[in-house]
């Protein structure tokens, strides 16, 4: 049964064809844990967009956002919101299965659309949805929240005047926590979403190792390699005793290899960009929000030992005074790299300028999940041979 | 004793046997109490939905304690419509306990109000519906405006902005709402019970009441207020008491113990009998000016740091009210532990729950 939101029924929602300036009307879908993010942060930014609905196929989740974020409308029917909301964008917030037919529907109704990783269920679909987008003439981005992060910029600046000299490897390690809200919502439920994804938890999470990946590496089909295999005790008796939990990659381009963990296990649950350079390795730490560089010993004996760390500590304090100027100022917020993402893409539909994420890279990552996936499924079928010890999943993509 | 793993409902026997009660958050700290009194009531067969994983030695233990008790265990996640339909088919009594206490705001609504909403549609049709007891909380009364030491009894107006107060709060409120939405459009018999802060063995040491736990500073922002304290056994009999009585269905009342302490005599006795804690005590009119200026700073800020104190939180949660059990009472609920000996066996509890030295 369809139901709308308490505010049509009190009428004190403008009209839907009020389009008040340059002001973006923006609608979400799927009001879950993440969708909070967005719409904290597109209401830090109301210049330049206003949430006028939310929607969730279940109303008291709907409704419920909508109360504590004091929006106007909030509906259990997507067309229904899509044809009286008329917004300018949908931000996409469901699980990655309903992502394409979800999209779809939004570009019919004309809307540019912001997509939570992972783009969608399979590369296939990941490719009919940039396609789809491409033909409605419509822009679109995707969650890589990361790739705009603090220290992310301040590596690309760095990087861009030459701090690291030519890339010749990157690592990139991304820490989880199956505790944390995110994991035991995964692991306190055997129904959860996650657990029917191809790719089961790596599936969700993924896209924050490779996507940091592609600036360095520009081959479409680098060789890859995926190991993976489950650490966490299994007890369940059901499908989260079959999600594998700690993922490692190796990939090897034309100019730049590069490394790729998933942990669930290593504590702390660190989140870092290692860019080792012909000139000096960078590291690029997202938890402290710091970007330093590790330069060799430039200096004869016993005195080149001692001299480096304390140029690495000197730069620490640097990137600490720095975080606590901006923490002064009200600029240090949680969600950094999602509200520039979120104006950098507003802005671009604004304007009509470049996508602040690159339609290419997004399909590259998708390929590269799926390769990595394959390699895992292949491994629970025919465990390689010689396979480190803790792996049923442990398989081996020969370099192509 | 008999206890059923079955994942689906057994046979209910027809007329004259006795009631088949449903116990939804059976495994946790009240629901764990309320099969223990159930039991020690009289009552044999109960049904109690369970998550994979769960721990039911409490309940196992309570029920070898009572010759002939039929527990029966249905795997159910009540998020799962299906699984809502299976735990409460055949059932004649159901305690709605089961609840999310913390976690990310859209798992606190899924796990509490829709799952709430799944147990009601899967309620039969027609006069075969169960009665249905739900425990709801003191956190939705709007006491925010009413002032210092107002008396909050079952007349007291509900809270006018969920959002403005915290998580909990806001879900209770809506559960309830929804529970009354239900009662009214299909007519089964509601009862509603409104415990204040539920202790006990088995339960944690402090309610926000008393005060917040800083980075090991804890904060006694409670101090001269009265603390609403309910045993977990004396609740679990008022739940027991709610159930049985005719007149109590569509009613609702609050569920506090007598004698109780204020926050600052609980403070204490809990230094006194568990260990010695770092605290510093803010009068409420300090508090009151400190959560203006969280409030601002939270502004200002666009959120940097969360507003943890606000005027409106801080007088809901530290205004200080007085609290009234009469309409319980008068239902013929008694306090079977009193307090003093309430505190003495949890404080005991917790003591024992203390890291050994080595």
């Amino acid at each position: 049964m369809e139901k709308i939101a308490h505010a049509e029924l009190d009428g004190d929602r403008p009209p839907a064809d009020d389009r008040s300036g340059m002001t973006l009307k923006i609608a979400l879908v799927g009001c879950g844990k993440i969708a909070d993010g967005h719409v904290e942060e597109i209401q830090k930014l109301p210049g330049r967009a206003r949430v006028v609905a939310v929607c969730d196929r279940e109303l008291l989740m709907a409704e419920q956002m909508a109360v504590r974020y004091g929006l106007p409308a909030h509906y259990d029917s997507y067309e229904r919101m899509l044809e009286r909301e008329r917004p300018d964008v949908v931000h996409i917030t469901t699980p990655p299965q309903s992502h394409l037919p979800l999209a779809r529907l939004a570009l019919a109704a004309g809307c540019h659309l912001y997509v939570e990783k992972p783009l969608a269920l399979d590369h296939a679909d990941a490719t009919a949805l940039v396609n789809a987008v491409a033909a409605a003439g419509k822009k679109m981005t995707i969650g890589y929240t990361y790739l705009f992060d603090p220290p992310a910029l301040e590596m690309r600046s760095l990087i861009a005047e030459g701090a690291v000299g030519k890339v010749v490897h990157v690592e990139s390690w991304y820490g989880y926590s199956l505790h944390g809200q995110f994991g035991s919502a995964i692991l306190a439920d055997p129904g959860h979403w996650v657990h029917s994804l191809p790719g089961k938890l790596f599936h969700n999470n993924v896209d924050h190792v490779l996507n940091k990946l592609t600036e360095f590496v520009a081959d479409d089909a680098p060789a890859l390699d995926a190991r993976a295999w489950r650490r966490h005790p299994v007890h369940f008796g059901d499908a989260r005793d079959q999600m594998q939990d700690e993922l490692r990659l190796t990939l090897v381009g034309q100019e730049t290899s590069a490394y790729g963990t998933f942990s669930s296990h290593v504590k702390p649950a660190a989140h870092f960009v290692r860019v080792y350079g012909e000139k000096n390795i960078m590291h690029v730490d997202y938890v402290s929000r710091s970007v330093t560089l590790e330069p060799g010993a430039t200096l004869p004996s016993a005195v080149g030992r001692l001299v480096p760390p304390l140029g690495q500590a000197l730069q620490l304090l640097r990137a600490g005074a720095r975080n606590g100027a901006a923490f002064a100022r009200g600029d240090f917020h949680f969600f950094s790299g999602l509200n520039r993402l979120i104006a950098s893409f507003y802005d671009c539909i604004l304007e009509d300028g470049p996508l602040p994420i690159a339609t290419r890279e997004m399909l590259r990552v998708s390929a590269w999940m799926e390769r990595i996936f394959a390699q895992i499924a292949a491994g629970h079928a025919a465990p390689a041979a010689g396979a480190p010890a803790p792996g049923p999943g442990v398989s081996r993509e020969v370099a192509r | 004793m008999t206890a059923s793993g079955a994942t689906a409902p057994g046979v209910i026997p027809g007329g004259g046997a006795p009631p088949r009660i449903l116990i939804t958050g059976a495994t946790g700290f009240l629901g764990g109490s309320l099969v223990e009194r159930l039991l020690a009531h009289g009552e044999r067969r109960l049904r109690l939905t369970v998550r994979s994983g769960s721990r039911r030695a409490r309940v196992l233990a309570a029920a070898a304690r009572h010759p002939g008790a039929e527990l029966e265990f249905v795997d159910a996640n009540l998020v799962s419509p299906s699984d809502a339909r299976r735990a409460v088919e055949g059932v004649d009594v159901i305690y709605h306990l089961a609840a999310s206490l913390r976690g990310a705001p859209a798992d606190m609504f899924l796990n509490t109000v829709v799952a709430s909403k799944n147990l009601l549609d899967a309620l039969p049709a027609g006069a075969g519906r169960p009665r249905v007891v739900l425990v709801s909380s003191f956190s939705v009364y709007g006491v925010a405006e009413l002032g210092r030491g107002v008396v909050v009894d079952e007349h007291t107006p509900l809270e006018p902005h969920p959002q403005k107060r915290d998580l909990y709060a806001h879900v209770k409120l809506r559960q309830e709402r929804l529970f009354r939405e239900y009662a009214e459009r299909l007519g089964f018999p509601l009862v509603v019970l409104r415990p204040g802060v539920i202790y006990g063995p088995g339960g944690s040491a402090f309610s926000s009441r008393v005060g917040l736990d800083l980075f090991g500073l804890f904060l006694n922002l409670g101090g001269p207020n009265l603390l609403p304290l309910s045993f977990v056994d004396n609740c679990s009999d008022a739940m027991i008491v709610a159930a049985r009585a005719q007149a109590a269905g569509g009613e609702v009342y609050n569920v506090n113990d007598d004698e109780l302490p204020t926050c600052a005599e609980y403070l204490a006795g809990y230094e006194r009998s568990v260990r010695h804690l770092r605290t510093l005590r803010i009068p409420y009119p300090a508090l009151s000016l400190l959560s203006r200026a969280v409030e601002r700073y939270h502004t200002w800020s666009r959120g940097q740091l969360p507003a943890i104190f606000t005027p409106y939180k801080s007088a809901t949660t530290w205004g200080g009210n007085r609290f009234d059990n009469g309409k319980l009472k008068r239902l013929g609920w008694r306090q079977e532990v009193p307090t003093p000996e309430g505190l003495r066996r949890t404080f005991d509890w917790l003591r024992s729950q203390l890291p050994k030295p080595p």
